[in-house]
């Protein structure tokens, strides 16, 4: 048991504790996963975000050690870990399936890792109490797997993640079964657990929400490669790719095309990347246009085009304006506040926007 | 039939249940009526053949007796003979596990064409009786057969391989594997590989895999496999009796012996029941087992 790496190196400057070094996963000619590069620092908790089918699981299952990498290198705390057996790596996997052992009680479950790493009789005792406890499963120690609801089991299978305290904690949607209320503290449990043990971590998810509320990093994964690195608010402000604006919060995506680095619609110019000829798409999110009545002196804003509301959607909360200009949809969002005239379908308008919030990507023709 | 449940009221619990047994008395009488016919009555039968009285010159006359069963329970020799059915069979039983485990779990992890080529390969043997195999045995055992061919021509002393125990193991083994093996991979619904990697990431290696989450998880298949070979070991007789020569004594072929050549019919009916007996314990046996495990 020596050669478990149990008190990981301070990671190189530079460099984080977990990287992954050009990991590539392919079956026949498909690569599940193409090219990963990805650094993640000491104790930071990463999301993997993405469409269903992107590679986020196969990712996982290579740090894991459980399928080979094609190509590609995993490190951790400067050791490389590409060869060694998955029994080794000191890793805790939930599993999208939770995968408990249906033969053995919750406690027993529990306690698994704990005995394979040799910890004593009491301490085990101790620990996978207080793991059950943290999950909230108090009193269903003596439980089977199959008397578990699936919301239970997925519990347990963190429990059992968490309880070796292991030095990557890789949880594939590991709240994707619970409902609003337990989901929510089952995150800030995950994330209390994860700070206060100082455990690197990544989490799989296809919930934004998730992603962006609980997480220091966001890595945006699409057909197996990643498209952004970043946080939060990195992903949201500025996003890098078209994918990525899209997927990250709401956004109207305008059809366009540019010439010289520069995108025409409805009448406006945008400002694209620099040399930019072709088919562009022009993205602003719903909540930062701001509407005014066609005509009236339209303050804030560095573009401005105009259109006649085509629908109108009252949620409450929020004011929602489906504006036609040009032909194109765009989303408006306000917040209501309670007194204000709520437009009506055929209305004029003026829409305008900040220059920093609004991205123009070029889209391969 | 929902469009009917759904017109209907509901019916009473009590009445509802009592339809429900209906069904399931109507659903078991065909084949309670041809175990009845088939199999009760010809075992009543044997029970009561097994108290008529032999005369000196093998005739059977139905004057009840207990003679037959008081000879069987005095004399030694059917002591012994019952005995060395059972650890004959019990031996033949964990060989043909040990043989047949790691193919059916080889099995049950293939998949595609690769899969059904071996299924059919070890479902195969099965197609051809068991006197047939039998004679390809004794062509491999026999004296000038393939092994001892094979050894004498690099200079090993031959070994006895037929007219022993060691014969019979070796032939009923190979006979009983595919039995073994469909039976394992029967029971093996609960192995998943999910769960043997969820094991190697909390830190066990690939042998406390085996002994902790595979070993456990198919022990249905392991029991279900031993309790039909066992029955089938016992209650085999072409193979004992050609391999063993006459000189490997079990309760199959002493049944079969003393009905058909030495025609003490009384006798082969009580040694019949006693094989019903010994089966009725394994079944106790594998019930237990399998409560114990599950
Ligand atoms: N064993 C395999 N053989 C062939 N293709 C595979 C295999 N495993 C995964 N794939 C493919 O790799 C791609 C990525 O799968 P993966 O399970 O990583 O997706 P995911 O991002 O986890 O999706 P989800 O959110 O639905 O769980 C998919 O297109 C899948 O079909
Ligand atoms: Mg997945």
């Amino acid at each position: 048991m020596t050669d478990r790496i149990t008190a990981p190196a301070a990671g190189q400057a530079g460099e984080g504790f977990l990287s992954l070094k050009g990991l590539t996963k392919s079956y026949g000619g498909f690569a599940a996963v193409d090219n990963l590069d990805l650094e993640v620092p000491k104790g930071e908790l990463v999301a993997f975000l993405g469409p269903s089918g992107c590679g986020k699981t196969t990712s996982l299952r290579m740090i894991a050690g459980l399928v080979p990498a094609t190509s590609g290198r995993i490190v951790v705390g400067g050791q490389d870990l590409t060869e060694v057996p998955t029994h080794r790596r000191d890793m805790g996997l939930v599993f999208q399936s939770y995968a408990l052992f249906p033969h053995m009680s919750v406690a027993r479950n529990v306690a698994f890792g704990l005995e394979m790493r040799k910890v004593g009789k009491d301490e085990i005792a101790q620990r996978v109490k207080e793991a059950i406890a943290l999950v909230h499963l108090s009193g269903k120690e003596e439980h089977r797997p199959s008397q578990l609801s699936g919301g239970q089991q997925q519990r347990v299978a963190l429990a059992r993640a968490l309880v070796v305290r292991p030095s990557i904690l890789l949880l594939d949607e590991p709240l994707s079964n619970l409902d609003a209320k337990l989901r929510d503290e089952m995150r800030n449990e995950i994330r209390d657990i994860q700070k206060r043990l100082g455990i690197t971590a990544i989490f799989v998810t296809h919930d934004q929400v998730e992603a962006l509320t609980m997480c220091d990093k966001v890595v945006v994964m699409n057909q197996g490669r990643l498209e952004q690195v970043g946080t939060p608010v990195d992903l949201y402000e500025t996003p890098k790719t078209a994918f990525v604006a899209g997927f990250v919060g709401r956004s109207n995506r305008l059809k366009a095309t540019a010439r010289d680095g520069v995108a025409e619609f409805a009448g406006e110019s945008f400002a694209a990347q620099a040399g930019l000829s072709g088919p562009v798409e022009i993205m602003v999110r719903p909540h930062r246009v701001v509407l005014s009545a066609a005509g009236a002196d339209a303050t804030a804003g560095d573009h401005r085009v105009s259109g006649i509301v085509a629908r109108t959607i009252f949620a409450g909360d929020i004011l929602q304006y489906d504006v036609d200009v040009a032909g194109q949809i765009v989303s408006v969002e306000l917040a209501t506040r309670g007194g204000e005239t709520v437009l009506q379908p055929g209305a004029a308008v003026t829409l305008s926007w900040r220059r920093q919030d609004v991205f123009v990507y070029g889209t391969a023709a | 039939m929902s469009a009917a449940a759904a017109i209907a009221p509901p019916a009473p619990v009590s009445e509802a249940r009592r339809s429900g047994l209906a069904l399931v008395v109507l659903l078991i009488a065909p084949i309670a009526l041809i175990n009845a016919l088939g199999f009760l009555v010809p075992v009543l039968n044997l029970a009561r053949m097994s108290f008529y009285e032999v005369e000196p010159t093998g005739a059977m006359r139905e004057v009840y007796t207990l003679a037959t069963w008081l000879t069987v329970f005095k004399d030694t020799f059917y002591a012994e003979l019952i005995l060395n059915s059972i650890t004959v069979s019990l031996g033949i039983t964990l060989l043909t596990l040990v043989c047949s485990y790691p193919i059916a779990l080889y099995l049950h992890r293939s998949s595609g064409t690769w899969r059904t080529i071996l299924l059919v390969l070890v479902i195969s043997p099965l197609l051809t009786s068991a006197v047939v195999r039998t004679y390809g045995w004794i062509a491999i055992l026999s004296d000038s057969g393939l092994v001892n061919n094979a050894l004498s021509a690099i200079g090993i002393a031959p070994l006895r391989l037929m007219f022993n125990k060691t014969g019979v193991v070796i032939g009923l083994t190979e006979i009983l594997m595919p039995y073994m093996i469909l039976a394992l991979l029967a029971g093996f619904g609960r192995l998943d590989p999910r769960i043997e990697e969820a094991a190697s990431t909390l830190g066990a290696p690939p042998f406390t895999i085996f002994r902790r989450i595979i070993l456990p998880l198919t022990l249905p298949g392991i029991a279900l496999g031993c309790l039909l070979c066992f029955v089938l070991a016992v209650s085999s007789f072409i193979t004992p009796k050609l391999l063993g020569g006459g000189r490997v004594f079990l309760l199959a072929t002493e049944i079969y012996d003393q009905a058909i050549v030495t025609l003490n019919w009384p006798l082969a009916a009580t040694l019949s029941i006693l094989v019903l007996v010994i089966f009725g314990g394994a079944l106790v046996l594998y019930t237990r087992a399998l409560r114990a495990i599950m």
